[in-house]
């Protein structure tokens, strides 16, 4: 059969096709992954809680409001990095970041905070000042912030907030309630006093005093807009950016872990990261595997009965202690899990392979190599070797899921490599948090169901390579 | 008599088997230094429990020192800690083999026994409970509905169980668990999410032992869902592949009825590889599950490794059970090779 025709019978059956159009997404989803992730992701956002501050924590996904039925608010981070307005007047520039928030007034916000990043001046000092403008047209300077000058020995261009952004919380922010409660004064006659609104401040900054009910707060639907305005004194200077952060209960595509962090993010830094474990561990244990077990089969004698020996003890001491042992002992490295993998893997292959050998060997092909004069190496390499080269990609195949879960089940066990997320760490956090008593089902389904699909993917391609390898099949369809 | 001598050659390799075993363990343990850092972990925190008992009644702080220092050299020389490894850790080993499964350091049983036998005779039931059950489950399951696939290769039922087997192939058993509890614990609320009694547990006797299957459902229910595929898938290859060959065709042919040729041609030669199957399963059942174990709070064997080997580290518990699991997987590999007489006529001519 010709390789053509390999090809052929491989795309003709319906796993076949389904696992080479799902591995191609896969593949795709993986090259997208790694060229826009960092690579040390793991180190530096993942396992870093400052980035995921301002997240709820295990918030939901935004879309499971639809099955749900309760009116979650949704989690939005608006960010700015380009006035909207710039007003120029002799010698200062008030730069306006405008963002505009559509908000739905179904429930209050958990918070409300704003981020302002990266601020460089040259001369004097610029001032930031955070405003919210609200649908029936009141507005209130909630937050006004004097940029630190310039310290001693510190020479322009000066620079702050530049690694950690200035962060303020306006929900409990002492000077916000002072002009909220002003506001409230103005615009609707409401006296509210301090210490009472700094408890509703999260209904307050998008509320109105209720008609129906005296003394409370109703929330007041529509658009708002949040501003930073920084004032600066030289051209020059400049905000990296401005953001304001809405604390909802529900957060994106696939909401949020136990310390607020992205798991979409996760998610999808752990495609790669499988596909990269399970196509090494299972390349690495084929080359093994197939090179010992038709070393073995062929030469025969002392080497095949050590090679035999050797594999039989490996193949029946059970994989998962093992690695648990090891690991555990040696160091959690992707590369050590990876090399204990390989090494309690391969006898599986041999054991087969040998055994196709021995039937190879004793056929006239090799026979008649033999009386030709070939070498053993080059019957080996030339006869042998090709004649069971499907069977062999299609082990190498059966390998990759069998890596990928040895690799999730040890990671569960908290025995992952902690600088590199994968799926089976999600789902360990996620297990040793509680998130399955207390059915976070956003949290621990989707890695699984990741993990199973790619599984699923290699599965199916070594399914249709199934006829190819196995002439008896092709009899029956 | 001529079987004697190719069993006793089997019997003499397993033995070797079990002593290469204990030998890649002893050597893991004691080139990565792993062995010392625990037995010099549970001297320091033996020390330290004792400074400040002793802190109480010595006030001299030299004396206390002194009397200290002559107890830890003490404690040293009891746990063989001024010996290197490699005198140490054979020791044991010997200890072990001869069936003497010693004392644990540091995990206890349930009735607060240090000694290992009985902390593996507390784990052991459980594991069978849990693991035995499902293989067996699996088993009848898969030996009804395989042979009947092989006669309907290509068959919807055929497809379909051969589809699913790559499902459960592809499905990190320890997830399936996790989703039965979000399900059935959680959502549903009809099954207890793990351990094996309510608290407080029921009075024993029926009751009590009502309480243990209704927490062994689940767990049960995970295993067999993800094994029961991959043995019907297993079983039904296997007597297809025996099904095509020429003898069945000749059976066929010389008019037997279908039920003589399945059962006297088909099953009786697809029966060793099955057997060798079933029973090192059940060998390898009594090892335990860590994974379903940890994911339902079961407290089995493979629970206890895992705590032997990550949680409470303790050699002599990790050298232990690393000796039973190897002693199972042994014997059945020894009752293997005398069945097999039985069983495959072949065995007796080579």
């Amino acid at each position: 059969m010709s390789r053509r025709e390999m090809l052929r019978e491989f795309l003709a059956t319906w796993p076949g096709r389904i696992g080479t159009f799902a591995l191609a997404v896969l593949v795709v989803v993986s090259i997208v992954a790694i060229a826009t992730f960092p690579t040390d992701f793991g180190k530096a956002k993942w396992s870093n809680p400052a980035v995921w501050a301002d997240n709820p924590k295990s918030a939901p996904p935004a879309w499971s409001n639809i099955f749900t039925g309760n009116d979650q608010l949704r989690h939005e981070k608006l960010k700015a990095e380009r006035p909207g307005k710039v007003e120029a007047s002799d010698g200062l520039e008030v730069r306006s970041y405008v963002m505009p928030y559509s908000f739905p007034a179904h429930k209050p916000p958990k918070f409300l905070s704003v981020s302002i990043g990266g601020v460089t001046f040259h001369e004097r000092p610029p001032t930031l000042s955070v405003h919210i403008l609200r649908p029936d047209g009141s507005e209130a300077a909630l937050n006004r912030e004097a940029v630190r000058g310039p310290r001693d020995g510190e020479s322009a261009p000066y620079s702050r907030f530049k690694d950690e952004p200035l962060r303020v919380a306006l929900t409990s922010e002492p000077a916000a309630v002072d002009a909220l409660r002003e506001m409230y004064l103005d615009t609707y006659g409401a006296d509210i006093r301090s210490s009472d609104l700094r408890q509703v401040m999260n209904r307050a900054l998008f509320g109105k005093p209720s008609e129906s009910k005296p003394g409370e707060i109703a929330l007041l639907k529509g658009r708002y807009e949040l501003i930073v305005k920084a004032t600066l004194y030289d051209g020059r200077d400049s905000v990296d950016f401005s953001r304001f952060v809405v604390g909802g209960t529900t957060f994106g595509l696939m909401g949020t872990d136990g310390q607020g962090r992205d798991l979409a993010q996760g998610l999808i830094f752990g495609l790669p990261v499988a596909l990269i474990i399970g196509i090494i561990a299972a390349v690495m244990t084929t080359l093994i595997g197939a090179g010992l077990g038709i070393l073995g089969g062929y030469v025969g004698g002392k080497t095949d009965m050590v090679i035999q020996r050797f594999a039989d003890i490996v193949n029946n001491v059970p994989l998962l202690p093992l690695l648990i042992f090891f690991v555990f002992i040696v160091g959690s490295h992707l590369y050590l899990i990876l090399l204990f993998l390989v090494a309690f893997s391969w006898p599986g292959l041999t054991i087969l392979l040998r055994s196709m050998v021995l039937q190879i060997r004793s056929g006239q092909l090799i026979e008649s190599s033999i009386a030709m004069g070939a070498s053993k190496w080059r019957i080996m390499y030339r006869h042998i070797f090709p004649q069971m080269a499907p069977f062999i990609i299609s082990q190498l195949i059966f390998l990759v899921p069998a890596a990928i879960l040895a690799e999730a089940g040890l990671s569960f066990l908290g025995l992952g490599d902690p600088s590199i997320p994968t799926w089976g760490q999600i789902l360990e956090n996620g297990f040793r948090t509680g998130a399955v008593y207390l059915g976070y089902w956003w949290w621990v389904i989707p890695p699984g169901v990741l993990i199973i699909i790619t599984a699923v993917t290699f599965m199916l391609i070594a399914l249709g390579l199934e006829p190819v390898v196995n002439p008896r099949l092709r009899k029956v369809r | 008599m001529s079987l004697i001598r190719p069993l006793a050659i089997r019997a003499l390799t397993l033995v070797f088997v079990l002593f290469a075993v204990l030998l890649l363990l002893v050597i893991t343990l004691g080139a990565t230094g792993f062995s010392d850092r625990l037995l010099n972990a549970v001297v320091s925190e033996e020390v330290r429990g004792l400074r400040q008992s002793l802190s109480q009644t010595i006030r001299d702080p030299d004396e206390l020192e002194r009397t200290i220092e002559v107890r830890r050299q003490e404690l040293v020389e009891f746990y063989d800690l001024d010996q290197s490894w490699v005198r140490r850790l054979p020791d044991t080993v010997f200890r072990v083999v001869k069936l003497d499964l010693g004392e644990a350091r540091t995990l206890k049983s349930f009735d607060g026994s240090r000694r290992v036998s009985d902390i593996v005779l507390d784990r052991l039931p459980n594991t069978a409970l849990l693991l035995t059950t499902s293989l067996v489950i699996t088993a009848v399951i898969g030996l009804l509905v395989g042979p009947r696939l092989a006669t309907r290769v290509g068959s919807k039922a055929d497809r379909a169980v051969s589809y699913f087997s790559a499902v459960s192939f592809a499905m990190p058993t320890w997830w399936v668990g996790i989703l039965l509890i979000l399900i059935f614990a959680f959502k549903l609320n009809l099954l207890p999410s793990g351990g094996m009694y309510s608290t407080p547990p029921p009075a024993d006797g029926f009751p009590r032992f009502l309480d243990l299957v209704k927490h062994a459902v689940l767990p049960v229910l995970t295993l067999v869902l993800v094994s029961v595929g991959p043995y019907i898938y297993g079983v039904r290859t296997l007597t297809m592949n025996v099904a095509q060959e020429d003898h069945v065709m000749l059976a066929r042919a010389k008019g037997l009825p279908d039920s003589v040729v399945e059962r006297r041609h088909i099953l009786r030669v697809a029966a060793p590889p099955i057997v060798t199957g079933l029973i090192l399963g059940l060998a390898g059942s009594l090892s335990g599950s860590i994974l379903v174990e940890t994911i339902f709070n079961w407290n089995g064997m493979g629970r206890l490794y895992f705590e032997a080997v990550s949680g409470s580290p303790d050699e002599s518990v990790i050298v232990a059970l690393t000796f039973v699991f190897t002693l199972l997987y042994v014997a059945a590999r020894f009752i293997l090779e005398v069945l097999y007489v039985f069983l495959d006529p072949r065995v007796r001519y080579t």
